[in-house]
């Protein structure tokens, strides 16, 4: 159990500065998410956590102690590399009993750790086993053994599900989640994936460029985005964004929040005439391609799937469900912007005019 | 049946009887002279010189061997060669794993000049250093030990170059995990990159026996007293006996000489073969 503290931290390789001025506070018992785009730093702080990959300049708190001296083996924390890392020459008693060998935990008790591990993670009958002769599942589970087996402080987990096959990620996902659920350990989770974010994490910390664009339960980063990069990196198809005029803001709106209907509504707050473009039909959604007057493009994420390519339609979006964004990206919400209903104003004028 | 693949089946036949031939022939050149070796120190002074030469003894006979043990003290130049090839060993492990660490996974100041001397290091022949060399023994007094054949041997540039490569194929989060895993450094080392480099470390251990043990321009330089004296020395002694060359008894010489290396060779030799083909481990 453990809170960690990000003060003012810095890291550089060489003359690139990959993260400048972080700070974040990652609270006690959560299953927090790192997610971002490749390079963005996810990964860079969770080795900061670990202490195999120091800041350059700042501190990391781990329940108010600075640990940046620390060495990882001793800062109570385990970590699942996205390669499983196991050691290859040792058999999978070995791999799991080896870090509690280092921590000289009496043997009694190793023994106890490694039955009541490999229990849980169903790696019993293969204890006696080489990790090459080992599915990509089991390795897996080897690496998740071997972490729990030291009952860390923190779990760090590097995308431990991006080596496996989607039926058996989508399994480990919910095991992941009941085992957070059980230990209530704090848990640290990197992820490319916004969908495995969104599935696993209690807090997701989104990430862009070494900065933190938004950190929050994943309701809110879904129903409440702080800025553009947050509502076009969660949910599939991204957030439409589209511009109003020669207005200094952007406008966005969700595929599924979209209403097609050959006539406009009076009372709703956006309304363009759209082409169909394409259709996906994918089962139980249909998504759409289209063209507004304008030019501009936009992705409607539908139930109906009868609508065909050509159609000319009205899409309106209500007032609820519309972002407004400024000029540099940022959210403008209804509290705390005088702008607002004017904004609202514009919009709707907008389509009249 | 005349089918129209005749002519590929009929090609396919010819290579690998090429194939085969060309493969027992080289398995004759090198078999050969082991088997001459074998035979010969079998056979008597006479049989050795009967013309034409017979591929196997007209009499059996040990009486070569007896003569090797009664020429020589074999015992006292067995014992040196084992002292020193041992030795070599030992000190080319205890200095070359860490170095090979060091080189493939630390980033410290002077590391590519430090490597590139110990690549020079590697292509100097002993030919040129060695009358420095026997100056600097000359000088310590050590000529009359056995630390002039062990010392300059304590570092080899080749099974460090070798080790570095082997260990430089251990990923990184291996390592890493052995850290949160709270190893230190020795046990990283001994524990995760040495049975990842097994057979580098065995092919390297190989090559300082092999060298050690059938060295004998170095310590005919470095030595002038027969008690620090190796065996490929004392065979070299069966020679010069006034009664010209006695075939039988140098192969009996050689065989004592050349059977440690040949038991090792076959015990290790799926080892050396997979070190040589630089499989990764995955």
């Amino acid at each position: 159990m453990a809170k960690i503290e990000f003060l003012d931290v810095h890291k550089s390789f060489g003359s690139a500065k990959v993260i400048e001025n972080l700070n974040l506070t990652l609270e006690d018992g959560k299953f927090n998410v790192l997610v971002g785009p490749s390079g963005c730093g996810k990964t860079t702080l969770l080795r900061m956590i670990a202490g195999i990959g120091p800041a350059t300049k700042g501190q990391i708190l781990l329940d108010g102690e600075d640990v940046s001296n620390i060495p990882p083996g001793k800062r109570g924390v385990a970590m699942v590399f996205q390669s499983y890392a196991i050691y290859p020459m040792m058999t999978v008693r070995q791999n799991i009993e080896f870090g509690l060998k280092n921590n000289r935990v009496p043997k009694a008790e190793r023994e106890r750790r490694i039955s009541e591990v490999s229990q849980v993670v169903g790696l019993a009958p293969y204890l006696g086993r080489k990790p090459s002769q080992l599915s990509g599942g089991q390795r897996q589970r080897v690496a998740l053994a071997r972490a729990m087996v030291k009952e860390p402080k923190v779990f760090l987990m590097d995308e431990p599900l991006s080596n496996l096959d989607a039926k058996l990620r989508g399994a480990m996902r919910s095991e992941l989640v009941q085992l957070h659920k059980q230990l209530k350990t704090t848990f640290v989770y990197v992820t490319h994936d916004q969908v495995e974010a969104m599935a696993m994490g209690d807090c997701i910390i989104l990430m862009d460029q070494g900065k933190i664009m938004q950190q929050s339960d994943p309701e809110t980063m879904y129903r409440d985005p702080n800025n553009i990069f947050a509502a076009q990196f969660i949910g599939t198809p991204p957030t439409n964004i589209v511009e109003i005029g020669s207005e200094n803001f952007k406008l966005g709106f969700r595929p599924e929040t979209i209403i097609l209907s050959a006539n406009a509504g009076p009372d709703r707050a956006f309304t363009r005439r759209v082409k169909i473009m394409t259709r996906e039909m994918l089962g139980a959604e249909t998504f759409y391609k289209l063209c507004l007057e304008d030019g501009q493009e936009a992705m409607a994420r539908l139930t109906n799937s009868s609508l065909a390519e050509g159609d000319t339609l009205y899409l309106q979006v209500d007032e609820d469900n519309l972002y407004f964004f400024d000029a540099k990206g940022n959210r403008v919400r209804k509290t705390g912007s005088q702008h607002y209903d004017a904004m609202v104003e514009r919009v709707k004028r907008s389509h009249e005019s | 049946m005349h089918s129209k693949y005749t002519g590929f089946k009929l090609r396919r036949l010819a290579v690998s009887g090429i194939s085969f031939t060309f493969k027992l022939f080289m398995l004759v050149l090198f078999l050969f002279p082991f088997y001459w070796m074998i035979v010969t120190s079998f056979k008597t002074y006479g049989g050795s010189i009967v013309f034409p030469p017979t591929l196997l003894p007209h009499t059996f006979t040990l009486e070569a061997f007896e003569q090797v043990f009664t020429r020589l003290n074999l015992w006292n130049y067995l014992k040196n060669s084992v002292i020193v090839t041992v030795a070599v060993i030992v000190i080319q492990t205890l200095i070359g794993v860490p170095a090979a660490y060091a080189f493939s996974r630390y980033s410290f100041k002077g590391r590519g000049i430090m490597l590139a001397l110990v690549m020079a290091a590697f292509m100097v022949p002993t030919q040129i250093t060695f009358i420095t060399v026997y100056i600097m023994m000359s000088k310590l007094r050590w000529l009359n030990t056995l630390l002039p054949q062990i010392v300059p041997f304590g570092a080899s540039a080749y099974g460090i170059f070798l080790l570095r490569q082997a260990f430089m194929q251990v990923p990184t989060d291996i390592i890493e995990a052995a850290r949160l895993d709270n190893a230190g450094e020795i046990k990283i080392m001994t524990r995760i990159m040495l049975p990842a480099a097994k057979s580098s470390l065995m092919t390297v251990t190989l090559f300082s026996f092999v060298g050690s043990w059938n060295s004998y321009f170095w310590p005919l330089v470095m030595s002038n007293a027969e008690k620090v004296r190796p065996l490929t020395l004392a065979i070299e002694r069966l020679k010069d006996q006034d009664a010209g060359i006695n075939w039988p008894v140098i192969m009996a010489g050689n065989m004592i000489m050349v059977l440690p290396v040949l038991l090792i060779f076959l015990l290790m030799s799926n080892k050396i073969i997979s070190s040589m083909g630089y499989r990764g481990i995955k």
